[in-house]
């Protein structure tokens, strides 16, 4: 019992740490994502900032690390988890020419 | 990172809360990766960015951004020669590009119509109806994607795609190619033209794409004003640029001097294409979505939208107004917008200052 508190506290205290560390961020002026490329490691999450003046749609259809935002308003910011290693197209359905890349590795 | 300072400890606290809670998730799904393939990527709680800068509304501020390009792009592995471009003219009003030698480009963009053809859906070789409207060609050199769908990357791919199309100008390449060569004037221009690769199907595609990149739209009253001569709009037109900009929300879409964002929304006509969502099937928003039309010239070639559904530009501005409907897929920029008879007359008379002077296009003579 004694041993899986301690596990538990060791873990919750090791996430508050990987918390405190920001996540790397991907802003959308201009319907342009900030970055071309990114790379990450899987399970750590990439942020998406929708600091634009129109709404944006980024989804990803590449094998194991599908997602969709769906509308991403202006002034909304969304975290999103890469599970599979690989590299990831990420898009926004709505502006064809926003594009990035994302490196996902072990 | 110094838009989290803008934040109240509150915002910045429930912040960390939630990227705990999303680290927590991650870290138990990574235990569980080890076991189990994962299908998806994770998505965390969306929240709201305090440091968001407001778009600028000021007029002038605005007008700065609705300046004509000088120059006209074309790409580095086609480019511009007035050979190509001649040659490209000449293809591009010829009927015997179509089996039944009746239709040409010009048939369904033309220039009487502002580079479309007046009518609500297009009609093809064998007097059939197609699926859509034909939208205009003016101003395509600056396209990104092409097509109401977004299903051709550039002009070049384009080209054989109508000529081919058995609903369209139904013409075999093969035979396409016979009967160029075999005509004496054709044979030559292409030598011209394209000494590499004289009568082909390459030929014919960068030909055709380049004559085309040389169609813009002429000079209209909108620019001259934007250029600093105050009379060349009327005062309405000068408020519905406003109303254009700001209430309306018409630029978030119609965006920069040839007003479009080359993208796909749903403005929620009630027309059952799927239009987009026939290639993205599983994102809502591009179910119904279609590519934003240039504005350019737009007086002359009504009916409006992807199935010529609505006839004037007073109509428009009502489903606009309205918002059509409302479903899953409708953009979020559209909805009801409370505007005043006012402000919708304004918008259409600003509308109206988009139509350049009227281009006396030649049609070419064409080769025996
Ligand atoms: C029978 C009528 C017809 C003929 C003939 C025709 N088109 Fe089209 N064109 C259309 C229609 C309809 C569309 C839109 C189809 C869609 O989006 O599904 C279109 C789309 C286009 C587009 C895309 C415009 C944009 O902004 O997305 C271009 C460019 C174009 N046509 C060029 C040509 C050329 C070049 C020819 C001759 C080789 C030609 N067309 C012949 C009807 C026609
Ligand atoms: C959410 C993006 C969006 C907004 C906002 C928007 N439009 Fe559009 N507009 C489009 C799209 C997409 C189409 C084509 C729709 C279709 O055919 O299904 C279109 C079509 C049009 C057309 C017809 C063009 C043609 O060649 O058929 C006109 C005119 C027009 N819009 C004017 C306006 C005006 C005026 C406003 C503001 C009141 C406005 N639009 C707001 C995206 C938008
Ligand atoms: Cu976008």
């Amino acid at each position: 019992m004694r041993l899986i508190a301690y596990a538990t506290i060791a873990v919750a205290a090791g996430l508050l740490c990987g918390a405190a560390a920001p996540s790397k961020m991907i802003y959308q002026k201009g319907r342009t994502f900030s970055e071309k490329l990114v790379q990450l490691k899987a399970g750590e999450p990439l942020t998406f900032v929708n600091n634009d003046s129109v709404p944006h749609n980024i989804y990803s259809l590449s094998d194991g690390n599908e997602f969709d935002l769906g509308s991403q308003k202006p002034g909304m910011i969304t975290d999103v988890t890469f599970m599979q290693p690989g590299d990831v197209d990420v898009l926004c359905a709505i502006h064809p020419r926003m594009k990035m890349s994302v490196k996902v590795v072990d | 990172m110094h838009w989290r300072g803008q934040r109240s400890f509150a915002v910045e606290n429930s912040w960390l809360l939630q990227s705990c809670f999303v680290s927590l998730i991650a870290v138990l799904f990574t235990v569980l990766a080890e076991t189990k393939a994962l299908a998806e990527a994770l998505v965390g709680e969306t929240r709201t960015y305090d440091a968001l800068s407001r778009p600028e509304t000021g007029t002038e501020a605005l007008k700065q951004t609705y300046k004509r390009p000088g120059l006209i792009p074309f790409p580095a592995d086609n480019p511009y020669t007035p050979k190509k471009a001649a040659l490209g003219k000449k293809l591009y009003f010829d009927p015997r590009l179509s089996s039944s030698g009746t239709q040409s480009c010009a048939s369904c963009h033309s220039p009487a119509f502002g580079w479309g053809d007046g009518l609500s859906i297009a009609v093809g070789d064998k007097m059939e109806k197609l699926a859509r409207r034909s939208p205009t060609i003016v101003n395509a050199a600056w396209g990104s994607i092409f097509m109401w769908d977004g299903r051709v990357p550039d002009l070049e791919e384009q080209a054989l795609g109508p000529i081919m199309s058995a609903s369209e100008m139904n013409m075999p390449i093969d035979a396409l190619l016979v009967r160029l060569s075999s005509i004496p004037g054709y044979r030559s221009l292409f030598a011209e033209a394209f000494p590499e690769y004289g009568v082909s199907v390459q030929a014919i595609k960068q030909a055709l794409a380049t004559y085309q990149r040389t169609i813009v739209s002429g000079w209209a009253p909108f620019d001259a004003w934007i250029e600093g001569d105050e009379m060349a709009i009327p005062e309405e037109a000068k408020r519905g640029f406003v109303v254009f900009n700001t209430k309306a929300k018409c630029s978030s879409c119609h965006a920069g001097w040839n007003f479009t964002d080359d993208s796909f929304h749903d403005i929620g006509l009630p027309s059952p294409d799927m239009g987009r969502g026939k290639f993205l099937p599983t994102i809502v928003k591009m179910q119904h979505a279609f590519k934003t039309p240039g504005l350019r010239e737009i007086t002359s070639r009504a009916p409006y939208m992807h199935d010529g559904s609505i006839d004037t530009l007073s109509k428009v501005v009502e489903h606009y107004d309205d918002g059509g409907i409302n479903r899953e897929s409708r953009s979020d920029l559209i909805g009801p917008l409370g505007l005043t008879e006012a402000e919708k007359s304004d918008l259409v008379a600003f509308l109206k200052s988009l139509s350049g002077e009227e281009t006396t296009a030649i049609v070419p003579e064409l080769p025996r």
